[in-house]
């Protein structure tokens, strides 16, 4: 194996990076005089994997439909159209003060009303061959305005009143996070370990080939397009979930985070345990702001909340060759 | 060898001919019912959310040309829109998505007022302060936001690093980074609110011809100007040339002789130049100082839509950024004259964008209504 390939594989990746996160923690906490223990705590953990959690849902989404060849660049706007979605609900069942049962009531729908909305993202992507980059920039475009538009319709203001956030189980945890990582294990096992995992990657890989086998491509098209939907309205359904609240001003509660999920897949080489892996890596170093509060480091917010987003391009920069499937955002149209 | 390469530029130059012209109205036709079809579904959004589509599409109307303030403030909005546009179309038409023009545009503004506020006091005051602090705050900012720009560009040419990812977390990191530098360092510590110290007083650009403060001739002139200055070089110089062909024909381009990597970072350097340049025209006619980025406006998100609309074409541009001027124009006047959230007008945006991205939506639709040719 050489070097390069060898510095392809996920585990190496991960490891470089974890590494490379580790350091910058020691720098800065030798740099600081800050004992690690202090910084790294138990609700410094449960904090990142909140964090993450919404992340590697969209992630595992996108790398579905990029691994069968549509890359999904919309999943921002899914995600705003999935948090909104999940408050408006919640806000028409129970008012101000929604229950629990409203609470998960809210996720289902988000999920219904981003799936729907993937749909028509689906047909336009692949029956009518539009650009799919352009297009999944417009699916962003179309959540930061028609999100904050109907949040005023409804509330008169951009961002929603307090609704309700989702109360935690055991050890003060989201119950969504072992959703989530559920989620992420389920699609790494039907991706690598059944029939229908290998039609997605043929479809993104040869698709000629799959479709000379007698599979219909585009229907695994359809079929993996609506998946990256549906989680990435899950994930922002999650998010609204966890805070409890929407918040359409700005870029929206959302912030970006559809694009590290981007990034968080593209770096786990389209394995969903590697991308949930790296969500959780962007969530922790997101959350190293709380932890710099409570230590005392007296570091600007604003400054510390732009370390992912320096993470995502030296890490796109390192390993920049991630090996797309051949096929990504290429029409397919049978020949017979 | 000097045939061969002769005919091989021969076939490139018919074939960028093709792919660049052939269809020029079929384009303008698919951009025509994108933005036709995003109106509607826009006015249709307006009457299921309880308001009247008659009064607001009246409102557009008014709130965009209905008056000469409204005029004023569309061509304000529409140099913008057509600057920024512009940046985008360059790296669009090369094959490289700069969707890093936002951020270009933000680091480019700000480098205008700090070169400027910090010039100020070793020049003289007056007209011929006025002209050399503007020169070099234009300067300041062409140089930030070409600089701004070629970063992805090298990461994309020797790291590999996807640019459209990369920009987009480049405009998080100058928003970010810039809204720090305002509300810090560069403060101006007697201000309420957020913000940079305010431009000398002399320094600004006459307004002959309009009573609105913030719309100078010499805005529309330099907006002109760069509109005729890129399409010269895109369709006249060798370098423009290769971009382009590079954009379209990739292996041929570099068969020709073309160094893909240096293309590509000389391209986003280019494109952020623009960028840049429209930052500078915003400081200096519009804000008159700097404040957080995170509220000056999403005009290079904007502009990847006013150049989709144009198909990429540098002169397109014109009257895609004058339609979305308008609009946004309009949403001004629909803010203050109406119920109707604003937000609304970005949404159609969207859809106009969305649109724009499916051409074989509206050949389908041509066909089915027997309005297309028979070819189509």
């Amino acid at each position: 194996m050489s070097v390069g390939e060898y510095a392809s594989r996920t585990e190496v990746r991960l490891g470089g990076l974890a590494l490379a996160v580790a350091v910058a923690f020691t720098v800065l906490a030798v740099e600081f005089d800050v004992p690690l223990d202090r910084l790294f705590t138990a609700g410094f953990l449960s904090r990142s994997l909140e964090m993450a959690t919404p992340i590697a849902l969209a992630a595992v989404g996108g790398l579905y439909a990029e691994k069968s060849g549509v890359f999904n660049i919309g999943l921002e706007g899914f995600m705003i159209f999935g948090a909104f979605s999940a408050a408006a609900t919640m806000y028409l069942l129970g008012g101000e003060t929604p229950t629990q049962g409203h609470v998960w009531i809210a996720m289902v729908a988000a999920v219904a009303v981003t799936t729907l909305l993937t749909a028509a993202f689906a047909v336009l992507v692949i029956r009518y061959e539009a650009d799919q980059i352009v297009a999944g920039l417009a699916v962003w475009f179309l959540g930061l305005g028609f999100a904050p538009f109907t949040a005023a319709v409804l509330w008169g203001s951009r961002s929603s009143p307090g609704l309700a956030s989702i109360d935690p189980i055991a050890f003060g945890q989201s119950p969504l996070i072992p959703l989530a990582g559920l989620v992420v294990a389920a699609a790494w096992v039907i991706l690598y370990r059944t029939r229908y995992g290998y039609w997605i990657q043929a479809a993104g890989e040869n698709p000629e080939a799959l479709d000379t086998a007698g599979v219909d491509v585009n229907r695994i098209r359809y079929a993996t397009v609506l998946f990256s939907g549906a989680m990435a309205g899950l994930g922002g359904a999650v998010l609204l979930a966890h805070a409890g609240n929407f918040v359409g001003t700005g870029d929206t509660m959302v912030d970006g985070r559809g694009w590290i999920a981007i990034v968080a897949y593209l770096f786990g080489n389209y394995n969903p345990i590697g991308a949930a892996v790296a969500a959780l890596l962007f969530g922790g170093l997101d959350m190293l702001n709380v932890q710099f509060q409570t230590v005392g480091i007296d570091v600007s917010a604003r400054l510390v909340n732009l370390l992912p987003y320096v993470a995502v391009i030296v890490v796109l920069t390192a390993w920049g060759k991630t090996r797309m499937p051949d096929a990504v955002g290429e029409p397919y149209e049978s020949e017979e | 060898m000097s045939g061969a390469s002769g005919r091989a530029r021969d076939a490139l130059d018919a074939a960028a001919d093709r792919v660049l012209e052939a269809s020029v109205l079929e384009r303008i036709g698919i951009a025509m019912a994108s933005t036709a079809l995003a109106l509607a579904i826009g006015l249709v959004i307006v009457a299921a959310a309880g308001h009247d589509p008659l009064r607001f599409a009246s409102h557009l109307v008014v709130g965009s040309v209905g008056s000469e303030r409204a005029i004023a403030r569309t061509l304000r909005y529409s140099t913008m829109f057509v600057l920024t546009g512009v940046a985008v179309a360059v790296a669009f038409r090369a094959g490289v998505f700069n969707i890093g023009v936002q951020g270009q545009f933000v680091v480019g503004g700000f480098a205008t007022v700090v070169t400027i506020v910090s010039l100020a006091p070793v020049l003289p005051d007056g007209g011929l302060g006025n002209v050399v602090l503007l020169l070099a705050g234009t300067l300041a900012a062409v140089v930030a936001g070409g600089l701004y720009a070629a970063l992805p560009g090298v990461l994309k040419a020797y790291g590999g690093a996807n640019e459209i990812i990369t920009t987009i977390m480049l405009n998080f990191i100058a928003i970010g980074f810039v809204g720090w530098l305002v509300a810090g360092r560069f403060g101006d510590p007697e201000a309420t609110a957020t913000r940079t110290e305010r431009l000398p007083d002399y320094v600004g650009l006459p307004s002959p011809l309009f009573d609105d403060p913030n719309l100078s001739i010499v805005g529309l002139l330099v907006m002109v100007g760069v509109v005729a200055g890129v399409a010269f070089v895109t369709a006249r110089t060798r370098f423009g040339y290769d971009m382009v062909t590079s954009g379209y024909q990739e292996s041929a381009a570099s068969y020709s002789g073309v160094d893909a990597g240096r293309m590509i970072v000389s391209t986003m350097t280019f494109s952020g130049v623009v960028a840049g340049l429209a930052g500078a025209v915003f400081a200096i006619m519009i804000q008159g100082y700097y404040t957080d980025p995170s509220g000056v406006g999403n005009y290079g998100f904007d502009a990847i839509a006013v150049s989709l609309l144009a198909a990429n074409h540098p002169v397109g541009v014109v009257p895609a950024g004058l339609l979305f001027g308008g609009l946004e124009s309009a949403g001004s006047h629909v803010q203050i004259n109406s119920d109707v959230p604003v937000q609304l007008i970005d949404g159609v945006v969207g859809l106009v964008v969305l649109f724009v991205a499916a051409p074989e939506l509206f050949r389908m639709l041509a066909r089915r209504t027997g309005l297309g040719g028979a070819d189509r």
